[in-house]
């Protein structure tokens, strides 16, 4: 069994602060993106009770993006092998031409089963994982909330509003998982060790067929502004309990908290 | 147990600078820090002086995301209802290369473990080191989260407390009395507010040290270092100073009552908090060095006692970074002769002996003693506060002549028995 996972490396949505309506993106910290992980450990779970197979994880560098490290991480965690694509114009890219190169990288990696977040941490459009099926005329199966192997394919229950789906397919086949799917895996330090050892690909867009001409987004980001935000100010006085109780409480009231 | 060349618990300066060192030559290298990433957890002023490491790994310093070279240096005494700023500018701070830089933790450190990667190392953030494996004495590796690693030679570098080095019995266990703790904020501003503020050109920065009526009278002062859009504005109090203090007084409350005071207000007047931070400085001085190596193990950095507060100048960044380039030096040799005993890894301390490390260290000796005199943190800032208020003043009468005021200020506040005394115990530092 021939299990891609493809994750993305995401900035530290805690660390970004926004200033002018805009996030400051400097010296902001990247790391697996969190449905990536859930997606990851599927796989794991995934070749660990098939009793073999291999997972290799897939990753795309943008210029910034520490997607080396990135593709470490989901080693350590227990994935076998990593690819990345590095071409500086896939900067610009938009999901469509995301969506190909990675198509191209599983064409040339082969595999029996793909694995996606259901959205990535960032962006979320959702968009990859149901693009890179279409490409390669496979079929999809989303909001996957739990993935048993079967003889040649995959049952898969799929989260909807109101009910639970189940569905079965050969292989090859596309899964996109939420979060409530499993608790990733944090890597222990020892396998955080051996993951530098284990075998990483570089490809160009070359490597995969393609230049840049094919990467070129077909869509443009107008503007994408954070909502502004006044300050409360508001100061609780008291001993600390009453503050602090004050404190939940005005949480609360904003909906801030117990949501 | 997996074994590696060396191990180097902490990633900060003196980790990541002693990684880099090993890296380069080709050793295999672990740095473990718990932070998120390097960085993360890190508070320094911050100014690092350049010029002591330039010659060190001369490559580095070429591309560091440094935040503005100090061209100017600001000393503010501040008293009661007067308070006076000394300004330095120097043509020669202002030429390069420059002898210092305001940093950004968050960012140099970050950037200095990628460096570190790039040549071959690797930096495990987000990892606790539990223990120091011990055996017969001899640090043989750590454990960290259930796993044991082993290596030749385990560096130290976990900052400030040295918790796991004192649990081992490898150094003291940190006293309040050899320790200040810094608070500090960092307030956004607009580059070109920043250079009006302080009288910069573009790209230079400034440094500003507050002493007098910042800290209650308690032994401390303040700091203000201008990076590239942003000011680092934080308040250093000793530790046992605070503890003994009569009226017992929150840090953050000191934090806020200096940026309130006028001095202060107009300089942060419409900056944005990004980042609160609160950290440990050791201020023994070279009497707290403990003794720095052992049987498979090195100790740098702030876990070695190395930094130094003399007043107008804060030093440890520099002292990490050396101390990590000569922690790699020894372990690269001792390799070379496959022994990793103390007698092979005293090599490090001489080299520091021998360094600008230990040399300033020791010239300071007597300045951790000698700053503890509260007077230098009340009387002295006001009596010349006071003074250079009286020159300046024309009363409705007919006025004194200048030699007279100065004189008499002089005589009052400075010509006593006590000053006198603190003026000869001074003649040491
Ligand atoms: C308020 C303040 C102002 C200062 N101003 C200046 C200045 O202007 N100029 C200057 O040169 N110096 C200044 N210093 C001193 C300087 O910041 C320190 O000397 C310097 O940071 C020491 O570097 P280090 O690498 O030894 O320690 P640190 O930078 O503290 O690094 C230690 C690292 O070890 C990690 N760690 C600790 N325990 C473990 C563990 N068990 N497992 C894994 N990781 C661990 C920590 O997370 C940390 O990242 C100032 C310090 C303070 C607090």
């Amino acid at each position: 069994m021939n299990i891609l996972v493809f994750v993305k490396t995401n900035p530290d949505l805690q660390m970004i602060r926004i200033k002018d309506r805009q996030p400051v993106m400097e010296a902001i910290p990247y790391k697996v993106g969190d449905l990536e992980k859930n997606a990851v450990e599927a796989a794991i779970q995934l070749r660990d009770a098939a009793g073999g197979g291999t997972i290799t994880a897939v990753c795309l560098a943008e210029a910034n993006r520490r997607a080396k490290e990135t593709l470490k991480e989901v080693l350590a965690m227990g994935a076998d092998e990593a690819v990345l694509v590095t071409e500086p114009a896939l900067e610009v890219a938009d999901q469509a031409a995301v969506a190909l190169v990675l198509a191209k990288a599983a064409e040339k990696t082969g595999y029996d089963l793909l694995l996606f977040g259901e959205g990535s941490t960032d962006n979320y459009t959702g968009q990859v994982g149901p693009r890179v099926a279409e490409i390669l005329g496979v079929p999809q199966i989303g909001y996957a909330r739990k993935i048993t192997g079967t003889e040649g394919g995959v049952q898969v229950e799929r989260s909807m509003d109101e009910h639970i789906e189940v569905l079965e397919a050969p292989f090859p086949v596309a899964v996109t998982v939420v979060s409530e799917i499993n608790e990733p895996r944090i890597p222990s330090l020892m396998n955080i060790m051996k993951a530098g050892k284990k075998p990483l690909a570089e490809y160009s867009l070359a490597d995969l067929g393609l230049d840049a001409t094919s990467v070129v987004a077909q869509k443009a980001i107008l503007s994408n502004l954070a909502e502004e935000q006044d300050r409360k100010h508001i100061m609780f006085d008291g001993d600390p309990a009453a503050q602090a109780e004050a404190f939940v409480n005005a949480l609360l009231k904003e909906g801030v908290l117990g949501r | 147990m997996e074994k590696v060349d060396c191990i180097i618990v902490g990633g900060g300066l003196a980790g990541l600078s002693a990684a880099y060192g090993l890296a380069s030559e080709g050793l295999e290298v672990i740095v473990i820090e718990r932070g998120d990433y390097s960085g993360a957890k890190n508070v320094t002023g911050g100014r690092l002086y350049v010029s002591p490491i330039r010659d060190l790994y001369p490559e580095l310093w070429k591309a560091a995301p440094f935040e503005r070279p100090v061209t100017r240096e600001f000393v503010t005494l501040m008293g009661d209802g007067a308070h006076t700023t000394i300004e330095l500018a120097s043509e020669r701070f202002a030429t390069p290369a420059y002898q210092s830089y305001t940093v950004l933790r968050a960012r140099f450190d970050q950037w200095f473990a990628d460096q570190v990667m790039e040549k071959g190392g690797m930096v495990i953030t987000k990892n606790r080191v539990d223990d120091l494996l011990l055996e017969g004495g001899k640090v043989i590796g750590i454990r960290a989260g259930g796993d044991d690693i082993g290596a030749d030679v385990t560096i130290i570098a976990e900052g400030v407390l040295g918790l796991l080095s004192s649990k081992a019995g490898l150094r003291e266990e940190p006293r309040p009395q050899d320790h200040a703790l810094g608070y500090k904020e960092i307030i956004e501003l607009p580059p070109g507010v920043i250079q009006d503020r302080w009288h910069l050109n573009e790209g230079e920065g400034a440094a500003h040290l507050f002493m007098g009526g910042v800290t209650r009278g308690l032994m401390g002062g303040g700091f203000l270092y201008t990076n590239k859009d942003s000011i680092s504005l934080g308040i250093v109090v000793g530790m046992e100073a605070m503890r003994q203090a009569p009226d017992k007084v929150d840090s953050y409350t000191l934090l806020d009552e200096f940026k309130e005071l006028p001095q202060i207000k107009p300089l942060v007047e419409g900056g944005t908090i990004v980042e609160y931070s609160a950290h440990a400085i050791a201020e023994g001085g070279i009497a707290k060095v403990p003794k720095l190596y052992g049987d498979g193990y090195l100790l740098a950095g702030d876990t070695a006692g190395l930094s130094l507060n003399a007043l107008v100048t804060v030093r440890g960044m520099d002292f990490a970074i050396a101390s990590g380039y000569y922690a790699a030096r020894a372990v690269i040799d001792a390799k070379e002769r496959d022994d990793f005993t103390a007698a092979s890894l005293a090599q490090y301390e001489q080299s520091l002996r021998s360094s600008f490390v230990l040399k300033d260290l020791e010239t300071a000796r007597y300045i951790p003693h000698t700053i503890e005199n509260p007077r230098l943190f009340t009387h002295y800032p006001q009596a010349v506060s006071n003074l250079m208020e009286q020159v300046f003043t024309i009363g409705p009468g007919p006025s004194k002549k200048l030699s007279s005021t100065v004189m008499g200020g002089v005589r009052k506040d400075f010509l006593n028995l006590q000053t006198l005394k603190e003026l000869y115990a001074m003649r040491k530092i």
